[in-house]
């Protein structure tokens, strides 16, 4: 298979504004006749069913929860990137296209990044209009703060809420093309599989979660706005319905599934504190602005925060990395976190955390500055955790957080189903191997405000589309498929519940495909997970009933493909013999122990194709190409 | 242009004509209040000349008090149809239910208005026809000839059962008034924070001082007579 | 502390047309650490291996910003710390031995989908009668052309962070959806965005919010009181001045 990017010829700069005009439009009489179903309602789902819908196409947005404005975006904290360059502090759409393909660890494609760079300023104006309360200055202007990654403030904010006031503005936009009939939306539905007929993209079949239906639903174009696979590591920061169900049903029908193992971990997080937990908390990255990281120096020192002197603590990150200090990028830092912590060094009642620790910015800058900065954030580790960190350092731990891989998308965002549009985290591509904080929000509505509404203009004027109804032989398969895959489930009746699979599931990935991986561990986990996929499907039991609301059937479902996923994921990252961004292989560091990228066997983007059930993946490569970017060794000293 | 959708029985603006008319009537309250410390004098000629200014004003009368039932009307049907929309819009009521507390102003004032309200309107139909229509007396003051209201307002409150149930009503207008005052000030929309626990507080002492006020009077006649 | 053991009243529903109960439960080995939905996921897990069906409770995020979860505990929806959403309850704030009452939000607006899940589609459509500013993407102005005092920006953020989850509701005794819909009308009318359509805003908002059968506000402010991110009544007063106007004056 010849996997071509479609990534337009010329200078950088220009590139989005030539390909822009090259792409064919609709006229805008003719776009009515035409129909999108976007599945998934966060910031790429949305903004990108309103904007359709805006230009006048008809679309049908599918969402699992109650209402569009639960997505998972919105429990984004600190910020969105853009280059704007308000603080006058050296910003530009190029140092932003650079910081992001050097914080990716140089596994992006320069033009896609570029392009992102390039919209990031149109996505503020677009958030100020539609009523998001960003900070403000006094003089009314906007407030930027700083993020890890970059040396210029550029992160827009809303308190420690960014992504919900930005998912609220996507969510606004999407309701009033809802009253204005332009969107059916369509809320507690699940997808379960995609329709392909003629080998294109023309619709989907789902779950009614309320009533159990099974229904299909068709259109000209399919747009997978779902998110990440994050759950595969059953703790992380993501929502407890967050799944990757939609993504690899697509997979499963021939769509393919890029750098799976790339993985971001975020280094602040609420440490672990036992088995029945069921998520990991983030805390925003911006609070690396004001807090020192540090574990005592002595190991196995138990002593409280506040009683070990200044002399017996390791400053870790500020040691290391004097010009980054605390802001390296987000592997980084949970990379040096499992070192310390490895070392014998970790804090807290289970000794994995680390401290953050904001005294010297609260005797600096004052309690109430610290407060009116991150109360928000404040509050909730302290009813956590049941500690006030204005007064004792916060632990904190790395904790999965975000998937830089996804569903494989050309420049267009269309993946090799044609069709089938992907976008945002679901899809693979613009943060490489690592993603910078405050950049998933910029990629998100870039996606969806900026990008799809040009490109799927063009594949619809370059294709005829016959209609299709529900009783074309496609939707009866994929119903029949549907169907058979939760019979299968409810009928096996054993002993164990899905999420005491998930649960395991999660500690091999964690143990052999977390932040640091090596050949011996990943073989075992290509090992392990099928066994525990094959007990899996012997061994479940699940809730009855599904022809009733059954969450516990949804979960059964999604661990299922979890199942699966985890062990591609292993072999991605068994593949990729080398240490790039949040993909960390022991056997490839520097001496002193940095990732080291061999850019001469993996500068490419791994892109997997499903060949059955039984069958191994067939890898496919996309060369990367670096024209305008000298590939260097990524250096926070 | 089509005009906007508002409408004068919205939700918000029934609440607010409740909170116009009920202030309108906590200043009849007030006047009313006043007249009434004319009884605590003991002087039976001062409250009958008082109240013959509003027995001759005529035809002005009817007004005013038209103007009355209509306040009264509109409090007590805006009143009514929320306490209606209230048990339409939560069909099933909670097995437990506990006050938040903090910032919350519900309390057994707040929650009791529709009852509160409907015993005084009960206790506003017995007043009426007790006293406005009650036994006629005559008598002459300074040659005019007028109705001897006192008389009939003495004779009312030497009986227990009466002075006990105005002690008892006027005690509810004092729970009705403690939230209402407030209330109707937050339907005008016209409380900022920095306003809103002043105003709280004005209406907890406006009610406390109408309360005692007007169950005093039948106490202290009926302890004086 | 050792581990509590904990005795559930939960309603339990199969579906929207079916009348519902109330059932005991009994859940042993609750740590203080947990969450209120862990120890809900820990019956769950017990039920799965009874083979008994699961109690349905709305959850997403787990971090008290999606607003998914509800549940009134108690009697107070959210359960009895301020400013929390139930995913953020920890069971350190029970003792052993509770008997603890868990109830659905209880709105007419708000049907009971199964057990202790509401249907809250009423908030959508709420929002869709005109809590947007109407412009499209790729039509905005540099966002540095529009200035904002901070206090104003500041007041319309508090309002902002209404997570829609419908305790304002649950928790007053009239079931009125006055502090969800004024939280957005305010936010809107703070700023100058939403100068355009503000008196469109709140005269279609409060009809349709009227239209969903929520109850009159009577100013018990409990709303406010259980809010998880602690949203002012003012916002309330704020909402009814916008309406007079609309009221009094034109577009």
């Amino acid at each position: 298979m010849k996997l071509d990017s479609k990534i337009p010829e010329g200078p950088l700069a220009e590139k989005w504004d030539k390909h822009k005009f090259d792409l064919k439009l609709v006229n805008p009489a003719n776009k009515r006749k035409y129909s999108v179903i976007v599945v998934g309602t966060g910031l790429a789902g949305a903004s990108a069913a309103s904007s359709l819908a805006e230009l006048g196409y008809n679309v049908k947005n599918i969402c699992i929860q109650d209402s569009p404005r639960r997505a998972h975006s919105i429990a984004a904290q600190g910020g969105i990137n853009a280059a704007k360059n308000y603080p006058n502090d050296g910003d530009s759409i190029w140092r932003l296209f650079y910081d992001t393909i050097k914080g990716g660890d140089y596994r992006s494609r320069e033009a896609n990044v570029y392009r992102l760079a390039q919209v990031s300023n149109n996505i503020i104006d677009q958030g100020v209009a539609q009523g998001i309360p960003f900070a403000r200055e006094y003089g009314g202007l906007l407030d930027n703060r700083s993020f890890g990654g970059a040396q210029v403030s550029r992160t827009f904010y809303a308190r420690g809420q960014t992504g919900q006031q930005l998912l609220l503005g996507a969510y606004s936009s999407l309701m009033r093309q809802v009253a204005k009939k332009q969107v059916e939306l369509i809320t507690r539905s699940e997808m379960l599989d995609l329709i392909l007929v003629d080998g294109k993209a023309r619709g989907i079949t789902t779950r009614n979660l309320i009533t159990g239906e099974i229904e299909t639903h068709m259109a000209d174009a399919v747009a997978i706005c779902t998110g990440g696979y994050g759950n595969a590591y059953f703790l992380s920061t993501n929502a407890k319905n967050s799944n990757a169900t939609a993504a690899w049903r697509c997979y499963k029908r021939g769509a393919l599934f890029a750098n799976p193992c790339f993985t971001q971990i975020h280094p602040t997080c609420i440490p672990f504190s036992g088995e029945y937990q069921s998520k990991l908390t983030l805390m925003s990255e911006s609070l690396r602005n004001d807090g020192r990281v540090w574990v005592p120096k002595k190991q196995g020192d138990n002593r409280a925060p506040n009683d070990i002197p200044e002399d017996e603590r390791d400053y870790y990150l500020e040691e290391r990395y004097p010009s980054f200090g605390n802001l390296v990028p987000r592997d980084v830092a949970s990379r040096n976190a499992k070192d310390v912590v490895d070392d014998g060094r970790g804090v807290g009642p289970s000794n994995v955390a680390v401290y953050l620790d904001f005294a010297d910015s609260i005797n600096r800058l004052g309690e109430n500055v610290i407060r009116e900065k991150y109360g928000n954030l404040f509050d909730m580790y302290e009813r956590i955790i049941d500690e006030n960190p204005y007064k004792t350092p916060m632990m904190i731990y790395p904790a999965v957080h975000y998937t830089m891989g996804g569903l494989w998308v050309d420049y267009n965002l269309m993946s090799n189903v044609p069709g089938l549009f992907v976008l945002g985290e679901a899809n693979f591509s613009d943060h490489g191997a690592n993603r910078l904080g405050a950049s998933a929000l910029m990629q998100g509505l870039a996606d969806g405000y900026f990008v799809i509404p040009y490109t799927i203009g063009d594949y619809l004027a370059s294709n005829s589309f016959d209609k299709i109804e529900s009783s074309h032989e496609a939707c009866q398969e994929s119903i029949a498929l549907v169907n058979d895959k939760m019979d299968k489930l409810l009928a096996i009746k054993g002993e164990k519940t899905s999420t005491e699979f998930h649960r395991e599931l999660g500690k091999l990935m964690w143990e052999y495909v977390g932040m640091a991986r090596d050949e011996a561990g990943l073989k075992k986990a290509i090992k392990e997970i099928p066994k525990l996929r094959e007990e899996f499907w012997q061994n479940v039991t699940v809730s009855s009933d599904k022809d009733l609301m059954n969450k516990d059937l949804e979960f059964a479902g999604r661990i299922a493909d979890f199942l699966e996923i985890g062990e591609l994921m292993a072999r991605d990252a068994l593949d990729r013999n080398e240490s790039c961004g949040g993909h960390f292989r022991l056997e490839s560091q520097t001496d002193e122990g940095e990732a080291k990228r061999k850019d001469d066997e993996y500068a490419y983007v791994s892109a997997w194709e499903y060949k059955g059930d039984d069958k191994k993946p067939a890898l496919h490569k996309e060369e990367l190409t670096f024209e305008n970017v000298e590939l260097t060794q990524r250096s926070y000293k | 242009m089509p005009a906007l959708p508002t409408s004068l029985w919205s939700s918000v603006a029934r609440k607010a004509l409740m909170a116009l008319t009920g202030l309108a009537l906590i200043g009849f309250l007030i006047v009313h209040l006043l007249g009434n410390l004319i009884l605590l004098s003991g002087n039976a000629d001062a409250f009958n000349l008082y109240s013959n200014i509003y027995a001759s004003m005529g035809s002005f009368l009817y007004v005013i008090e038209a103007g009355l039932v209509a306040f009264f009307l509109i409090h007590i049907v805006s009143g009514i149809t929320v306490a209606l929309g209230k048990m339409k819009a939560r069909p099933v009521s909670y097995k437990k239910v506990a006050n938040a507390g903090g910032p919350s102003r519900k309390t057994v004032s707040s929650v009791t208005m529709i009852y509160t309200g409907v015993l005084l309107l009960v206790f506003l139909v017995f007043h009426v026809v007790s006293l406005k229509y009650g036994a006629h007396y005559d008598t002459t003051i300074g040659g005019e000839k007028m109705r001897d209201l006192y008389k009939l307002v003495v004779e009312n409150f030497q009986q227990p059962y009466i002075v006990a149930g105005y002690v008892i009503i006027m005690t509810l207008l004092g729970f009705h008034l403690r939230h209402g005052f407030w209330s109707a000030f937050q339907s005008l929309g016209a409380l900022q924070p920095r306003f809103s626990n002043m105003i709280y507080i004005i209406g907890v002492f406006i009610a406390i001082i109408l309360a005692i006020g007007f169950l005093f009077v039948p106490i202290w006649i009926f302890l004086n007579s | 502390m050792a581990d509590m053991t904990l005795t559930l009243k939960i309603w339990r529903q199969k579906d929207r047309k079916s009348p519902g109960k109330f059932v005991s439960y009994t859940v042993e080995n609750v740590s203080e650490h947990m969450s209120f939905l862990e120890m809900m996921d820990v019956l769950n897990e017990q039920l799965i291996k009874k083979g008994e069906d699961v109690v349905e409770f709305d959850n997403d995020c787990r971090e008290g910003i999606c607003g998914m979860c509800s549940l009134v505990i108690n009697g107070r929806p959210h359960g009895q710390e301020h400013g929390t959403a139930t995913c953020q309850l920890h069971m350190r704030k029970f003792n052993d031995g509770d008997i603890i009452v868990i109830e659905p939000w209880r709105a007419a607006a708000f049907p009971v989908l199964k057990d202790l899940t509401v249907d809250r589609t009423a908030f959508d459509r709420i929002i869709e009668a005109g809590g947007y500013t109407s412009i499209n993407a790729g039509g905005a102005a540099d966002s540095s052309a529009i200035l904002v005092p901070k206090s104003d920006a500041e007041e319309a953020m508090d309002a902002a962070s209404c997570i829609g989850c419908g305790a304002c509701v649950a928790a007053c005794p009239n079931a009125s959806a006055s502090l969800f819909t004024a939280a957005k009308i305010s936010q809107f009318a703070l700023l100058p965005q939403g100068q355009t359509e503000r008196k469109r805003r709140a005269a279609n908002m409060v009809a349709q919010m009227d239209a969903e059968g929520f109850g009159d506000c009577s100013n018990h402010a409990e709303c406010e009181a259980v809010c998880p991110k602690e949203i002012s009544i003012t916002h309330i007063a704020r909402m009814k001045r916008e309406y007079f106007k609309a009221m009094v004056f034109d577009e």
